[in-house]
C-alpha cells in the first residue's frame, strides 16, 4: 500500500506545483496582453509597474530580510527545531545594527572598516547570541519550541523599542544619515530592467550568493545530510555516531546567523530602526516561515516565494501612487498578504521533517 | 574455527532487577548463533552490553580474543560489531545509499562535499559482494521492510562490522522475507562474518542457527547445536518445564452466526482507505483468524467491528442485529470482548491500579455499580480473581498497571476480557510480548471459549498462532481480504504469498511458489 500511495502523492504534488506556476504565469501574461492592448487602462499601469526597473530593484531589496530569515528557518527546522522566533531575530539584529553604528559613530572607521559594517556584524552577532539562548532552552532544557519561539519574538518586540526609548527617548532611533549604499557593476547595470540586479544593496548580492550556497550545504555536504537526518530520524543519526544535539545547535545558530544578516540589512538599508507597533520588521519573520513552507524547505523555492511576496509588496507600493482608481490604500496594502493566504491554501503538501519539533533523548537511560 | 565473541560471567543489575546473571556466551567465528528466550529473559540486555549500550555490572566482554571495555556503541563499532535494532534506524526520505553512508560519508574537494558517486559505487560493490538486491537510489520510504532490513545490514557492513547482532529480525517480515533473510545469513557467514540473532521463536532458531543459547530469567541455561536438539528440548529449556507447543483444537461443528461483516470499508486516521470491501462471518464455537503483515488494515477492521471507528461503507451485524452504527458501550454491554493490540494505549490506564483497570468497560454495569456508585470491594475481588486465575505476577491488585511487565499486563487484560462472559471475543495479537508459558495458557483459554460455543475473531501477525488456533483463516493484504482458507490444509508458504498480496492462479497452484525478490 505505502509505496503506491506515496507515488500518487508525489505525482499530485508535482502537478499541483506545476499548475500553480502555470497559473501565475498565465495571470501575468493576461495582464501583459491587456496592458499592451490598452496602455492607458489599469492594465497598462499594472504592466508598467511590473516591468519597471525600480519595481525589480525594490522587490530585491524587500526580499532580503524575508529570504535570509527563511533560509535560517530551513536550517533550524530541517535539523528538527521549529524556530518561529525568526521575527524576533530580525528585530533584535535590525536594532543592534543601528544602535551599534550610532554608538561607534556613523562616520567613523575602525581598522579600515566603516562603522556601518561594524554595526552590520554586531547585528548578526546579536541574532546569533539570541538564537543560542533559544537553542539552549529548546535542546538542553527541552522547552516547548513553539512557546520558546514566541518568547524570542515577544522579548525582541519589547526589548528593541525599549532600548531605543532609553537611548533616544522614543521607540524609533534617529536616522544615521548613512546606509549600506549600493554596489554598482559598471556596464551590466546599464541593461534595462535586469540592470537592477547589478546596481543593488550589498545585502542583495549576499542573498543571491546565500540562496544557492544554502542549497549546496543542505544537499551536497555531509553536514547538510546530518541536518536532514536530525530532523527526520534523529535516532538513526545517533546510532551512527553523530551527535544529534550538536547538529541541532548548529542548525539553530545558523538560523540566527542568517536571520541576523536579514535584520541588519533591513535597518541599515534605511539607516534607521523604526520601533512603532510591530517595528519595521512588521511580520517579515512570519512571512519567511510561510515562504519556506511554500518552498517546501528548499532554499531556492523559499527564495522564489520570498521574491513573489516582495514583488507584490513593491508593486503594491507603486500602485498606491497611481491616482484615480478610488481604491483605498489600505486595501491595496493587503494584496501581498491576501496572495500569501491564497497561495498557502492552494499549494499542495509540504513535507514537514518527521521529527521536527520533537525533543530527542539519547536513550542512554532507556531500560 | 576461532572465537569471535566471548562473554565471561556477565552480570547486569538494574535497580531491583537482575537482568543478566553470570552469563557465559561463546560465539565461533563464521557461525550463526541464536539467542533464544522468553520475553524478559535478558537477551536484549546481554546484546546491548556487547554493543556498548550498557556497561556490565560484573564480567568481561572479549572480542577476537581480547578483553574489551566498551563505553559507547562507537567503541563497539570500532571493534567490528554492528547491531541491527528491532526498529530500523533509517531516514525515510533519504535514499538507500545516503542512509548506508550516513555519518561516514566519503568526501571530496577537501572534505567539503559528499562524494556521491563514490558513495553510490561503494554501496553497489558492497551489496554485490554479499548478493544483496538493493537499488542505491531508491528512497527508503519506497522500499519494502525486507529491503530496509538489508539496508540496515549493509549499513553495519559499511562500517566494517564482522560481527552482526540482530534483535528479533523476523518480527516484521513475511515468511518469504524471512527465508530471504536466512539466505543472507548464509552468504554472510560464508564470507567469514559472525551473526548473533535474538529470537523467541523456536522454529527460526532451529532453522537458521548453527548454535543456540537459551536464556531464562537472565541465566544461560544451555548452549546446544541446532542439529542436535529438538523443539521440545528447546521449549523446555526456555520455560523450565514441559510445554504443549501445538495448540490442539478438537474438531467441532459451529453453531449459529454471531458476527457478519458485509462489504466493509474503512479509512485510517489520515483518511486513506485502509479496509476495502471485506466480508466474512463468524459462528458460535468457531475461531476466525485474520493473518497478515502488520499495517495491512487489520487494525482498522477490528476498530470498525468493536465500534471504535466508523466504517465508510458496508455493514456489521452482531447476534442478528445491525450494529454498524451502534456505540462502543452498547457493544460491550452486548457481550463483545476486545483485547486491543496496543495494551498501553487501549488496554490499560497505566497509572491506575489493577482494581481500577479490572473494571474498565464495566464501570457502569450492574455488577459493579448497581446504584450508580462503583462498589470498590466487588471491584477488588474481581481484580484479585483475575490475578489469581490468570497468574498475573506479582499478585498485587493495588500496584499501578505500569509497574507490571508487558506479559503480565497482557495476562491481566486477557483475564478481564474473558471474564466478561462474552459471546464474541475480538482478540488482536493476544500473545504479543508474552512468553511461551503465558502464550500456551492464553491459547488454551481461547480454545476453552470456543468449546463453550463462543465466537472468536483472532488477529495476529504470528502465522503459527493464527494457523494453529483458527477454524477458518482470512488473509489480509493492503486492506483487502485476499482469501479465506482452511488453515489445516494450507501451507505456511501459500499463506505467506497471500500476505504478500499474490493471489494464486487457479491453474498454477501446484507450481513452485515464486520466492525471491521481496520487493
Amino acid at each position: 500500500m505505502s509505496t503506491t500511495t506515496i507515488d500518487r502523492l508525489r505525482d499530485t504534488e508535482l502537478s499541483y506545483r506545476a499548475t500553480l506556476a502555470g497559473g501565475a504565469l498565465s495571470v501575468f501574461l493576461l495582464i501583459a496582453l491587456l496592458g499592451l492592448a490598452f496602455p492607458s487602462s489599469i492594465w497598462g499601469n499594472l504592466l508598467a509597474i511590473l516591468t519597471s526597473r525600480s519595481t525589480l530593484s525594490s522587490a530585491l531589496r524587500l526580499s532580503v530580510p524575508i529570504t535570509f530569515a527563511a533560509l535560517g528557518g530551513i536550517f533550524s527546522e530541517k535539523a528538527g527545531v521549529v524556530n518561529i522566533g525568526l521575527e524576533g531575530l530580525l528585530i533584535i539584529s535590525a536594532f543592534t545594527a543601528v544602535i551599534t553604528t550610532a554608538v561607534v559613530g556613523p562616520e567613523m572607521t575602525v581598522v579600515g572598516l566603516p562603522a556601518i559594517w561594524i554595526g552590520f556584524f554586531a547585528g548578526v552577532l546579536s541574532s546569533v547570541l539570541f538564537s543560542a539562548l533559544f537553542a539552549v532552552v529548546c535542546i538542553r532544557f527541552k522547552a516547548d519550541q513553539i512557546i520558546a519561539g514566541l518568547a524570542v519574538w515577544l522579548i525582541a518586540l519589547g526589548l528593541a523599542p525599549f532600548a531605543a526609548t532609553v537611548y533616544y527617548g522614543g521607540v524609533n532611533t534617529d536616522n544615521l544619515g548613512t546606509t549600506l549604499g549600493t554596489w554598482t557593476v559598471p556596464v551590466l547595470s546599464d541593461i534595462p530592467f535586469f540592470g537592477a540586479l547589478f546596481d543593488a544593496d550589498p545585502a542583495v548580492y549576499m542573498m543571491l550568493v546565500a540562496v544557492p550556497a544554502s542549497w549546496y550545504v543542505l544537499n551536497r555536504t555531509a553536514f547538510g545530510r546530518h541536518v536532514r537526518a536530525s530532523g527526520e530520524n534523529p535516532k538513526a543519526l545517533d546510532t551512527v555516531g553523530v551527535d544529534v544535539s550538536r547538529v541541532r545547535y548548529a542548525g539553530v545558530l545558523l538560523s540566527g546567523f542568517l536571520a541576523g544578516i536579514g535584520g541588519s540589512a533591513l535597518s541599515l538599508g534605511l539607516g534607521q530602526f523604526v520601533g512603532n507597533n510591530q517595528t519595521m520588521v512588521n511580520g517579515k519573520g512570519f512571512i519567511a516561515i510561510v515562504a519556506f513552507l511554500f518552498g517546501n524547505y528548499n532554499p531556492v523555492g523559499a527564495f522564489g516565494a520570498s521574491f513573489l511576496f516582495a514583488g507584490l509588496e513593491a508593486a503594491q507600493i507603486r500602485l498606491q501612487q497611481v491616482p484615480g482608481y478610488g481604491v483605498p490604500d489600505s486595501l491595496i496594502q493587503t494584496i501581498p498578504y491576501v496572495t500569501v493566504l491564497v497561495v498557502l491554501a492552494l499549494v499542495g503538501r509540504t513535507r514537514i521533517p518527521a521529527a521536527s519539533g520533537e525533543h530527542y533523548d539519547t536513550g542512554d537511560d532507556n531500560r | 574455527m576461532s572465537t569471535a565473541v566471548h562473554l565471561d560471567e556477565i552480570t547486569k543489575r538494574f535497580p531491583g532487577v537482575v537482568a543478566n546473571d553470570d552469563v557465559d556466551l561463546t560465539v565461533e567465528r563464521g557461525t550463526v548463533h541464536a539467542l533464544l528466550g522468553e520475553n524478559g529473559a535478558g537477551k536484549t540486555t546481554l546484546m546491548n552490553i556487547l554493543y556498548g549500550l550498557y556497561e556490565p555490572t560484573e564480567g568481561t566482554v572479549h572480542v577476537d580474543g581480547r578483553a574489551r571495555d566498551f563505553d559507547s556503541p562507537a567503541d563497539a563499532i570500532d571493534a567490528g560489531i554492528g547491531m541491527i535494532h528491532q526498529h530500523f534506524m533509517l531516514v525515510d526520505p533519504m535514499t538507500v545509499a545516503e542512509n548506508i553512508v550516513l555519518g561516514n560519508e566519503p568526501r571530496k574537494w577537501f572534505g567539503t562535499t559528499v562524494d556521491r558517486e563514490r558513495a553510490r559505487q561503494e554501496v553497489i560493490d558492497l551489496s554485490n559482494r554479499y548478493g544483496f538486491d538493493v537499488d542505491p537510489d531508491d528512497a527508503i520510504e519506497d522500499v519494502s521492510v525486507g529491503v530496509q532490513q538489508r539496508v540496515e545490514i549493509l549499513k553495519a557492513l559499511y562500517r566494517g562490522a564482522d560481527i552482526l547482532i540482530l534483535d528479533e529480525p523476523t518480527a516484521v517480515l513475511t515468511p518469504q522475507e524471512v527465508e530471504e533473510l536466512f539466505r543472507v545469513f548464509e552468504e554472510l557467514t560464508a564470507q567469514g562474518k559472525t551473526i548473533i540473532f535474538i529470537s523467541h521463536k523456536l522454529g527460526e532458531a532451529m532453522h537458521a542457527a548453527d548454535d543456540i543459547t537459551v536464556l531464562r530469567n537472565g541465566k544461560n541455561v544451555g548452549t546446544v547445536k541446532a542439529d542436535e536438539t529438538s523443539n521440545e528440548e528447546l521449549a523446555e529449556l526456555m520455560v523450565g518445564r514441559e510445554v504443549l507447543l501445538e495448540p490442539k483444537a478438537e474438531p467441532q461443528e459451529p453453531g449459529d452466526e454471531v458476527l457478519a461483516v458485509r462489504n466493509l470499508s474503512a479509512e485510517d486516521n489520515r483518511g486513506i482507505p485502509a479496509v476495502s470491501d471485506v466480508s466474512f462471518d463468524i459462528r458460535e464455537g468457531e475461531v476466525f483468524g485474520v493473518a497478515g503483515v502488520d499495517g495491512n488494515g487489520q487494525s482498522q477492521l477490528v476498530e470498525a467491528i468493536t465500534g471504535l471507528r466508523t466504517p465508510t461503507e458496508g455493514s456489521i451485524s452482531y447476534k442478528g442485529r445491525d450494529v454498524t452504527d451502534a456505540s462502543r458501550r452498547s457493544r460491550i454491554d452486548d457481550g463483545m470482548a476486545y483485547i486491543p493490540e496496543d495494551r498501553h494505549e487501549r488496554g490499560l490506564v497505566m497509572d491506575f491500579d489493577l482494581v481500577q483497570n479490572g473494571i474498565l468497560g464495566s464501570q457502569h454495569s450492574p455488577t459493579f455499580a448497581a446504584d450508580g456508585r462503583i462498589h470498590w470491594s466487588d471491584a477488588r475481588d474481581h481484580a484479585e480473581r483475575i490475578i489469581d486465575e490468570y497468574d498475573v505476577r506479582p499478585p498485587h491488585a493495588d500496584a499501578d498497571a505500569e509497574s507490571f511487565s508487558g506479559g503480565n499486563q497482557q495476562k491481566f487484560i486477557v483475564g478481564r476480557e474473558f471474564e466478561r462472559e462474552p459471546d464474541l471475543v475480538v482478540a488482536t495479537h493476544p500473545t504479543r510480548g508474552v512468553d511461551i508459558g503465558a502464550m500456551e495458557f492464553i491459547h488454551e483459554r481461547l480454545l476453552d471459549l470456543r468449546a463453550e460455543g463462543k465466537a472468536v475473531l483472532l488477529v495476529s501477525s504470528k502465522l503459527d498462532e493464527v494457523q494453529g488456533l483458527s477454524d477458518r483463516l482470512g488473509v489480509m493484504h493492503d486492506g483487502e481480504l485476499m482469501d479465506i482458507v482452511d488453515p489445516r490444509n494450507t501451507t505456511e508458504e501459500e499463506i505467506g504469498l497471500l500476505m504478500a498480496g499474490e493471489r494464486p492462479d487457479a491453474d498454477a497452484t501446484d507450481a513452485e511458489p515464486p520466492v525471491g525478490d521481496a520487493k
